[in-house]
Parts: C-alpha cells; sequence; structure tokens
C-alpha cells in the first residue's frame, strides 16, 4: 500500500469537538482498511483568505496532517467522504515520494572549464565535426583534390 | 521525294508554305498540335489509292521474288558453311576420348571433395566456437539474473524489516486517543529554514 499524506483544514471548534472530528476521519481511514502512521498538529492560524465551505465563512482554521497508508482504489471514497463533513473546511490528499538521493558535485562544478567533464565532451563532439583538411605548405604546387 | 525536299528547304525557310506545285510541311510550325482530333470536314475523307496497271504490277512482283530468292540460297549456303566449320575443325575444343574424359571428371570429383572437406573442418571449428560463446553467454546472463533477484530479495527483505520495525509507532484504533491528545499537545511548525552551522530559524 502506498503511503499518503492528507493535509486538512479544520472549523474553528472548542477541544471535544475537535477531538471527535480527527477521530471521525481516523476511523473513516481505518475502516477503509488504512494505517495511520503519523498525526501532526500544525496549529490553529488564520486563513490567507476568506473562505466560504458549507455555507459559512471562515477566517481562522486548526491545520492537521495524517500520515497513512491505503489502498489507490480508497483514495476517492475517503475524499469524497471528507468532502461530506460539515468540520472539514479544505481536504488535500498526497501521495508520499521517497526522498530523492543527491550527490554533491560542487567541487567538480567549481573546477576550471577546461578540467571539467561536461566540458570536454562539449569539445570532442565539435572535433568530431570538423572536417580533415589540406594542408597547402606540404609541398605540393596545386591542389590535389577537385574544388 | 526528299532529296527534292531537302534542296527546296532553302527556299522554303524564306517562304514556310512552299512554292506553287510544291508544299513542304513543317512539323514544326503552321501544323496543328499532335493531340488535336482529325478536323470534322476532313473525317469521314477515304484517301484515293494510286492506280497500278497490271504489266507494273507483274513487274514488281517479278523483281521482288528474283531478291527474295537470292537472298534465301545466300543465307542458306552460309548456315551449311557454319555446320560444316563446326562438324570439322578442333579449332576451340580438345578432343578428348572416352577414358580421358572419365580420369577429368573423377579428377574434378576428388578436387571438389578435397573443397568440401577443408570448408566442413572449418565450418566445424567455427561452429564449435560459437556454441561456446552461445554457452558461456547464456551462463553469464543466468548468473546475472541470479544475481539481481537476490539483490532484490534483499532490498525487499530490508524494506519488510523496516516496515516491521516501523509498525511499532504505527496508531491503532486502541491508542488513537492518546496519539490525538499528544499531538493537540505538541503544535508542529516546518516553517523554518537551517544554515551550514546548523542554526535554525524559524519563520513565525
Amino acid at each position: 500500500m502506498p503511503s499518503y499524506e492528507l493535509a486538512l483544514v479544520l472549523r474553528q471548534l472548542p477541544r471535544p469537538e475537535l477531538i471527535s472530528v480527527i477521530k471521525r476521519t481516523a476511523e473513516a481511514i481505518f475502516d477503509k482498511g488504512g494505517i495511520i502512521r503519523k498525526l501532526e498538529n500544525l496549529g490553529t492560524r488564520a486563513l490567507p483568505h476568506k473562505v466560504s465551505e458549507h455555507g459559512v465563512v471562515h477566517r481562522e482554521a486548526t491545520h492537521f496532517t495524517i500520515t497513512f497508508d491505503t489502498a489507490p482504489t480508497k483514495i476517492s471514497d475517503l475524499k469524497e467522504e471528507f468532502g461530506r463533513d460539515i468540520d472539514i473546511i479544505r481536504r488535500y490528499i498526497f501521495r508520499v515520494e521517497e526522498p530523492e538521493e543527491h550527490k554533491c558535485t560542487l567541487h567538480e562544478e567549481m573546477l576550471p572549464p577546461a578540467y571539467r567533464k561536461d566540458v570536454q565532451e562539449i569539445i570532442d563532439i565539435a572535433k568530431r565535426k570538423q572536417k580533415p583538411k589540406y594542408n597547402y605548405n606540404s609541398g605540393l604546387d596545386y591542389y590535389p583534390f577537385q574544388k | 521525294m526528299l532529296r527534292a525536299g531537302c534542296q527546296l528547304l532553302n527556299q522554303a525557310a524564306a517562304v514556310k508554305t512552299g512554292s506553287n506545285n510544291f508544299a513542304l510541311e513543317f512539323v514544326r510550325w503552321r501544323r496543328k498540335p499532335r493531340w488535336l482530333p482529325v478536323a470534322k470536314s476532313k473525317m469521314f475523307r477515304v484517301p484515293e489509292r494510286k492506280k497500278q496497271t497490271e504489266e507494273e504490277r507483274t513487274e514488281l512482283m517479278r523483281l521482288h521474288n528474283n531478291y527474295k530468292t537470292q537472298l534465301r540460297s545466300v543465307r542458306q549456303y552460309l548456315r551449311e558453311e557454319v555446320v560444316r566449320q563446326q562438324e570439322t575443325s578442333t579449332a576451340d575444343h580438345i578432343v578428348l576420348t572416352p577414358e580421358q574424359e572419365e580420369a577429368e571428371f573423377q579428377r574434378c570429383l576428388d578436387e571438389n571433395a578435397a573443397w568440401n572437406a577443408k570448408i566442413a573442418s572449418e565450418r566445424n571449428v567455427r561452429l564449435a566456437e560459437e556454441r561456446e560463446a552461445k554457452v558461456a553467454y547464456v551462463q553469464e546472463r543466468l548468473e546475472a539474473a541470479k544475481l539481481r533477484s537476490e539483490e532484490r530479495r534483499e532490498k525487499v527483505d530490508e524494506r519488510i524489516r523496516y516496515e516491521i520495525e516501523q509498525a511499532k509507532t504505527f496508531i491503532t484504533r486502541e491508542s488513537l486517543e492518546v496519539a490525538i491528545e499528544t499531538a493537540l499537545a505538541n503544535p508542529v511548525d516546518h516553517n523554518y529554514a537551517i544554515d551550514l552551522e546548523g542554526n535554525m530559524y524559524r519563520g513565525r
């Protein structure tokens, strides 16, 4: 099962109701055969713009993320279910990607151009494109090829 | 007729349509194009045949017959001469007795067999080499595949071990309430930056 991250924007609620909303969401994931890896509370703060959802205008919200694993076929069901919840303003589900492995090549990039591997390749290509040229001071007093 | 036309060509170049009793017809100039049909007024015109008298006809026939007969006799003579030449002369080929012919054939056969044997031995060597190379290639591929599958298995095993280790921290239905309490108690903020010395700069 691939990992997903559910980013929730929740209505401003008193603590017991907030707990029940999160619990409801988590139960929905469990009911669909999912596994919850991590819960994160990103705090209550002002929204970047006013949001009108389920007939109410919101200016502040609680942000919450749930990292979970589930079958990809269940994702649309989950989204639909969370969309019906009136306490959830916004819900986004992202696929959690494996972190890319980067290798530091700064010391190679800092070399003078003539020593850099990519520059040497470019020079090789340019050399390959040059045609062989007749040398005029090679002893013959005429041009031996067709002009 | 043609010669007369050539003689008159110089005159005709000046006057293209020709003189009174003679009309030189130019194909290139003053003629309708080749692809146009016959004119309507000339469509059903039948050209008149020239009359030939009886004695003129017989004379022409006699000349014609004479010519054909003479030519036929010359041709027959030449043909017979060629046949005679081929039968008698031995200029272009060597005449052999049956024994000699048999010996020659046997020699050719032996030479051919020797060639075949030589090529066969070369081919056998080549085929053996190719077979060996193929066996080595297949062996190498098989070993590579084995190695690959082992590596893959190793990777998968490692992943499974990691996931089993992680499973201890997974949140279950029983531990859900506690997890929510802890999460609400510890709000996190990912809005920060780190410099090369490891100092953290918070965004908010």
